[in-house]
């Protein structure tokens, strides 16, 4: 297909302070074209779409949008030029009805319009009807369903007959019907000679309706080309998944049956209206090492907040007996169930040292004491840095700041949430072999979530696969390979 | 259609509602008109607050900055240039209009509470310049001007209600219009709005403005009623807060809302006048009691229920 | 001569807000509140101190002891019957709680300045001197009182420097104000982090409260104007920055006594709110500001 580019970004960069977000890229959409622009969280895709409809203004790079560079503008005229976007969160206005939330997308950007033109109201409603509204145009976002949410976005952002469509995440939270739904009107866009730049974490979902896909790891780009090219592209599989299943060590069987410790029946959390978790079932015994693998967005995150206690959730968690629901997050943690998340939540501006104080503070002095030395054996750099400012770390040493400090409260289940995430090989060389000190050594109870299976896989005892918030799959280590790997990416 | 039938009901009740209340002067005594009559200015002042929190999101924690930049603008032209009243009233408006600007401008550019903070300032900063300058605006006493819009208490009670229904109508549709919708988009969520192609801070600066003018205006016809203006019934902080009870308290986001919280509220004020000192006590009381359990508003709980089936 | 006078007096109201002040940004740093009735603390922590002392015929320092306790009642009452129940109330969208808490403080603000009005009318009261007598600080003839005032002051800030910095709770307090989420996750319960930083924060504002009656005087009508002076200080300093304040206060304080001098005593305020002004428009991180 040899239509020309609609829109060309060239060297597009992003530096927020010393990180730089995106770097460097560039790349091609032709009208009429459907480009998948994929990438792991970190990764800068989500970035990559701001900077394109001006909610971010880049540092340096071209885009060009028919011919004219875009690159700076503000959304409002980058709106006007012709792009539009579909945000992966809903953004209705709840006080206006259906129609009224879809005639702004068609109002003009003036003061004085009083009274909107008379053709307002039928180009409304017909895209409504476009998109599946067409017998809920009078009622309130407040009592329509998640996906008709979801249409009610794609309504606003195509109003105006965009030339670049950018949708955020597009199948997140739907069904398997809804989705093929979805796929439907986003082809009728294609169909329309619209070009159409989706951005999602992961290919196997939208393999089937791209036509290319970019892939994206840290800012950079990693590979172009078909959606099969990508998935079976060896940076991209090692960047994913941290490389070839075939060469990990089996671990043996544990020898007998330990009591359940945690176990999840039924755990259904929603976000608003969208479904992060559905029907969770999950059992962890005691001193098993158990690793939940998936991709972002699969919902590993909201699944240990679920289990920390900051979400809300249907169903029940049973804790040795008894049911956690109604603890506050904090009484959760210090009876021993404690979580090093994604996100670490260290104190940048305090010392490693204060920040491993901290973590200690429930014990006696001499315990504490007795503990640090313990984990300095088992992290020495720790020791080395004591007395640096956290954030001055480098993102190795915080990650094995933050576990230490997890570590530090002699948890009896530790959950560890993509501690591998954004981390050069070496040192995940490094937290492996003291994940296997951890295991040898102590008593402790791991649930390990990493969408680096290549990592998650010999340490665990055994494995659930999260996709698109429900369990696929159960199993030891040792069948993954066979069962699940594959389809995995 | 729903939504245009809800239209068409607000719209009857306003009228209806005026038409009553142009009637209440044969049956209800002077004092209460008088009552009545600042209650509607205040209306006024309540709605124009409204319209730049309910509908372009930003917080004015000093509305009497531009009330009073309005009364005094008016009473100073009156009193020394000796202008008919609709003049100083314009005045008035336009004085506040440009203060209004010069402080609004480059605080709208300010995230988080430094928004509401320079707005807060700038009514201290407002109070403490009239006090400085008390020569020409008679200071903490105050100043009176020469002429008033009338010494009838039914002719000002109406002189009131009209200014307040104008008003109403005004704010009301622009409320409703099409750059009313674009101005909720704006305070609700501005990034969204930019995505649809809105110039979201021309937007805002245009709804700082019409708040400025109807406050301007407001204040100007407050003091060509009362014949005076000072700082106690202009500018205070107290006034301040109460403006944005009266909005909360009937319902934000719904302007006649204001009006029906104004109405309580100076009401209220007056059935309190008795417990002397305690009086602004017991109304602050009452306004934190209802920010507390009653955020809504009356409007709000009214209208909610509407939404949620 | 003037120049030193103006040093001295400088000198001792700035210590009386930068301990005040301190206080007010504790508050922001650890739990994210403006507190617009800050006045009120310390107006009455300063009443109640003088009426003990007085009336009741406790003596200065009894009188003083139960004056910082009623500052401490006073904030804590504040933090569980305004600040706490809007932040956890349900009918206020998360986007306009920040707006409700600042009016909630401002109308609590009012009610404790027209309760105080009433219970013992608005004229200033003066708390008698803890030291009588006047001394030289540089060739100039200083109240005692004024020169202890300014050392409390710093004593006082320099345990709260010792607490934060030095002692297990200022360690958690620090870390509050840094990731609140963080210390959730340590198993520290967020409620009695907060409980704690508004009583050191009511203990401080009483004392300043305090040794402003013994200085100049305190009445009713001081709450408007003490809140004023006190987040001009702390935006100027850098909101939730400690030492941003310190310097601010000592900005502000010679500010206004410099103005009362040479300019005119009723015109106090104005060059600190204009300074304010400008800061938020040209740094509105202030000087020293975080976030």
């Amino acid at each position: 297909m040899t239509s020309p580019a609609r829109i060309e970004v060239r060297g597009l960069t992003k530096r927020f302070g010393g990180l730089v977000a995106v770097n460097d890229i560039g790349f091609d959409i032709a009208a009429g074209e459907i480009m998948g622009l994929i990438g792991p969280n970190g990764s800068g895709k989500s970035t990559v779409m701001k900077l394109i409809m001006g909610i971010e203004r880049p540092n340096a790079g071209t885009v060009m949008f028919d011919g004219v560079d875009v690159a700076g503008w503000p959304p409002h005229r980058i709106a006007r030029a012709g792009i539009g976007i579909v945000f992966q969160h809903s953004r209705p206005l709840h006080r206006q009805t259906v129609l009224e939330n879809i005639k702004l997308a068609l109002l003009p950007d003036s003061l004085l319009r009083l009274v909107s033109a008379p053709d307002v109201e039928t180009r409304a409603i017909a895209i409504a009807e476009r998109v599946g509204l067409g017998d809920v145009l009078h009622r309130h976002p407040g009592t329509l369903p998640f996906a008709s949410l979801r249409r009610m976005e794609m309504a606003k952002a195509i109003a105006r007959d965009p030339k670049l469509v950018l949708i955020d995440e597009p199948f997140a939270g739907l069904t398997a019907g809804e989705v093929a739904a979805f796929s439907q009107l986003i082809r009728g866009f294609r169909a329309e000679n619209r070009a159409v730049l989706l951005v999602d974490h992961n290919v196997k979902g939208v393999a089937a309706l791209v036509d290319r896909v970019f892939a994206m790891y840290l800012g950079e780009r990693v590979t172009e080309g078909t959606a099969d090219e990508v998935m079976h592209n060896e940076t991209v599989r090692r960047v994913y998944m941290g490389g070839d299943l075939a060469a990990i060590e089996r671990r043996p069987a544990p020898a007998s049956e330990k009591p359940t410790l945690l176990q999840l029946d039924g755990v259904g959390v929603l976000y608003g209206k969208a479904r992060a978790l559905d029907g969770i079932e999950l059992k962890v015994r005691e001193g098993e090492f158990v690793s939940i693998v998936g991709l972002n967005g699969a919902g590993k995150t909201t699944l240990f907040n679920t289990i920390s206690g900051f979400l809300p959730y249907s169903g029940e968690i049973i804790r040795g007996g008894e049911k956690l629901r109604g603890t506050s997050p904090a009484k959760i943690a210090r009876s021993g169930l404690v979580q090093c998340p994604e996100s670490r939540e260290l104190f940048g501006e305090m010392s490693v040292r204060e920040n491993l104080d901290l973590g200690g503070q429930h014990l006696t002095d001499e315990a504490r004491e007795k503990q640090l030395a313990w984990l300095f054996e088992l992290f020495p750099i720790l020791r080395e840095r004591q007395g640096q400012m956290a954030q001055t770390l480098s993102g190795g040493e915080q990650q094995m700041l933050a576990i230490g400090r997890a570590l530090m409260m002699q948890p009896k289940i530790l959950i560890l949430d993509e501690p591998t995430l954004g981390l050069a090989p070496v040192i995940l060389e490094l937290l492996s072999k003291a994940l296997e000190k951890l295991r040898q050594t102590t008593p402790i109870t791991v649930l390990l979530g990493e969408q680096n299976v290549t990592f998650a896989l010999p340490h665990a005892d055994r494995v659930y696969v999260l996709e698109h918030a429900r369990i696929v799959w159960e199993g030891d280590p040792g069948r993954f390979a066979a069962e699940a790997g594959a389809g995995y990416l | 259609m729903r939504s245009l039938s809800r239209s068409r009901l607000l719209w009857g009740a306003i009228l209806l509602c005026a038409a009553v209340a142009a009637l209440l002067p044969w049956w209800l005594s002077a004092y209460i008109l008088g009552i009545l009559t600042v209650a509607y200015y205040f209306g006024v002042f309540a709605m124009a607050w409204d319209l730049l929190f309910g509908f372009a999101g930003e917080v004015n924690f000093g509305p009497t900055f531009l009330i009073g930049l309005g009364a005094y603008g008016a009473a100073i032209l009156d009193a020394n240039f000796g202008q008919p009243i609709f003049v100083c009233v314009i005045a008035g408006a336009l004085v506040a209009l440009v203060g209004g600007l010069l402080l609004a401008l480059p605080a709208l550019r300010l995230r988080g509470p430094y928004f509401g903070l320079v707005t807060l300032v700038a009514v201290l900063l407002l109070q403490n310049f009239i006090v400085i300058f008390a020569h020409i605006t008679g200071g903490e006493i105050g100043m009176t001007v020469p002429d008033v819009l009338s010494a009838d208490a039914n002719a000002n009670y109406w002189y009131a209600l009209a200014f307040l229904f104008v008003c109403t109508i005004i704010l009301f549709g622009l409320s409703r219009s099409a750059v009313g919708l674009i101005l909720q988009a704006s305070g609700q969520d501005a990034i969204a709005a930019q995505a649809l192609g809105f110039n979201v801070t021309k937007h805002k600066v245009a709804a700082f403005c019409v708040s400025a003018v109807f406050s301007g205006m407001a204040g100007a016809m407050l003091v060509f009623y009362e014949g005076a203006a000072s700082v106690d019934t202009v500018i205070n902080l107290s006034i301040a807060v109460q403006v944005i009870i009266a909005a909360v308290l009937g319902g934000r986001r719904t302007i006649i809302g204001a009006v029906l919280g104004s109405i309580f509220l100076i009401l209220a004020n007056e059935f309190l006048r008795p417990l002397g000192q305690l009086n602004t006590f017991v109304v602050a009381a009452v306004a934190l009691a209802v920010i507390l359990f009653f955020p809504d508003g009356f409007l709000g709980y009214a209208l909610r229920g509407r939404q949620r089936e | 001569m003037l120049g030193l006078q103006i040093i001295v007096d400088g000198f001792a109201i700035s210590s009386l807000y930068a301990l005040g002040a301190v206080g007010f940004t504790l508050i922001f740093g650890v739990s994210g509140v403006l507190n617009l009735a800050h006045g009120g603390i310390m107006v009455v922590a300063a009443l109640v101190g003088w009426y003990c002392a007085g009336e009741l015929g406790f003596g200065t320092y009894l009188g003083t002891l139960a004056g910082v306790a009623a500052g401490l009642a006073l904030a804590l009452a504040t933090y569980g019957i305004v600040v706490r129940p809007i932040q956890r109330s349900r009918a206020i969208p998360s986007a306009e709680t920040e707006i409700f808490v600042l009016t909630g403080t401002l109308l609590w603000g009012i009610m404790i300045e027209q309760g105080m009005a009433y219970l013992f009318s608005d004229n200033p009261v003066t708390i008698r001197p803890l030291i009588g007598g006047v001394m030289n600080v540089f060739g100039v003839r200083t109240p005692r009182n004024e020169v202890m005032i300014a050392a409390l002051c710093w004593i006082v800030i320099g345990l709260l420097w010792l607490l934060v910095n030095r002692t297990r709770a200022g360690k958690v307090l620090l870390a509050a104000s840094i990731n609140p989420r963080g210390l959730t996750l340590l198993g520290f319960e967020l409620s009695r982090v907060y409980v704690l930083v508004w009583s050191i924060y009511g203990v401080l504002a009483g004392i300043a409260g305090v040794l402003l009656a013994s200085f100049l005087g305190v009445g009713s009508a001081n709450t408007g104007p003490l809140t004023a002076s006190a987040f001009s200080i702390v935006v100027l300093g850098g909101l939730g920055s400690v030492s941003g304040t310190l310097i601010a206060a000592y900005v502000v304080g010679y500010l206004e006594t410099l103005t009362a001098y040479l300019i005119a005593p009723t015109l106090r305020p104005i060059p600190a709110l204009i300074l304010l002004v400008l800061a938020i428009y040209i740094r509105p991180q202030g000087i020293l500001g975080r976030r």
